[in-house]
């Protein structure tokens, strides 16, 4: 066995994901049927729990776009996407130095990072309690334009 | 946490495989050879990406299955240093914690590399296990198995295949990580 080359490329967890689930891997009772190793339904499962199971392809171009002024090594976009920080304190870690090079530009980077990417499942529930209350007074006033819009039509 | 890496390999088919298309025959032996395998410096293998050449298809003398040069692509599981990964707790012992992450479980954070300072108290439940906790600011933080820990990748390394093992040490781990917690934004993720 000879090692052409050690490091072909690093992947994000969304590819791994992404290869995953191309070759038929999902959470259902199918998992018999498709050709995936128990293995590797192990990582598919880790990685299904994780920020990367809602993200698209779509998204993570658009991050690696937007990220490009902020001057970040490779390893620590690849740690962005993988790990989706919602908060300054979680940045620390992923950047090195993050005061002394970004400074005021760590919050403009959390409110790109929250919204390109989609939250994951567990970050969700936090998420929506928040949302929801804004939700419902959105839901009461749509609810008042649809009635004045029915009686419109059976008028005309 | 995953990378390519090209391989070449000499493969042996064996005869009760030729009814198989060519591809699916070397690509099912290429998995049962390397799939949940670790390679030495390059770590787990998680999967086979793609085939990129199959070259050969020689019978040798004496043998009755075909050789095939096989180029290929693994996905690895390999963590550089420094980076995140969040894992759920699997044991907790006075020498410091063993998290699991489902498809690999060695990943050791060692005493030293807790957050400082912390304690260790024994665990009400368990007899054999033991619970940290961080006195921070005089408030304390345990770290139970409730949810996920966030910790940093210090060093990856492969010890090398013991000769003789005494009887009841741990099975041998091909690939260890050793990871820390003490960093602002590590630790359980319900800390933070």
């Amino acid at each position: 066995m000879k090692i052409k080359k050690a490091n072909a490329g690093a992947l994000t967890n969304f590819e791994v994901l992404d290869f995953l689930r191309s070759r038929g891997a999902a959470k259902d009772p199918t998992r018999v049927i498709a050709p995936i190793a128990a293995s590797e339904f192990k990582v598919y499962d880790y990685l299904v729990e994780s920020a990367a199971c809602n993200q698209t392809r779509e998204s993570i171009n658009e991050l690696l776009e937007k990220c490009k002024k902020y001057d970040l090594a490779k390893a620590e976009i690849l740690n962005i996407i993988n790990i989706r920080p919602a908060s300054p304190v979680e940045i620390d870690p992923i950047i090195e130095e993050s005061e002394k090079r970004m400074g005021e530009g760590i919050e403009d980077l959390i409110e790109m990072v929250i919204t390109v990417l989609p939250p994951p499942p567990n970050q969700m529930n936090t998420e929506e309690e928040v949302v929801a209350g804004d939700e419902e007074i959105a839901d009461g006033e749509q609810t008042t334009t649809e009635t004045t819009t029915t009686t419109m039509a059976t008028e005309n | 946490m995953f990378f390519l890496s090209l391989i070449e390999h000499t493969l042996r088919l064996p005869p009760h495989l030729l009814d198989l298309p060519l591809n699916e025959a070397i690509k099912g032996e290429l998995e049962s050879l390397f799939l949940d395998k670790v390679l030495a410096n390059l770590g787990l293998c998680i999967s086979v990406y793609d085939i990129r050449s199959i070259d050969g298809g020689f019978v040798f003398p004496g043998d009755g299955a075909s050789t095939y040069t096989v180029e290929f692509r693994l996905v690895m599981f390999r963590p550089f240093v420094g980076e995140i990964i969040t894992a759920k707790l699997k044991e907790s012992d006075a020498n410091g914690l063993q998290l699991s992450l489902g498809f690999f479980d060695d990943i050791y954070i060692p005493v030293h590399l807790m957050p400082n300072p912390c304690h260790c108290e024994p665990d009400p439940e368990n007899k054999s296990q033991v619970i940290w906790i961080w006195d921070y600011q005089e408030q304390k933080f345990p770290i139970d198995g409730l949810d996920e820990i966030r910790f940093q990748v210090q060093s990856v390394s492969y010890p090398p295949i013991p000769v003789e093992q005494p009887k009841e040490s741990k099975p041998f781990a091909p690939m260890m990580i050793m990871g820390s917690l003490d960093y602002d934004g590590l630790g359980p993720v319900s800390w933070w």
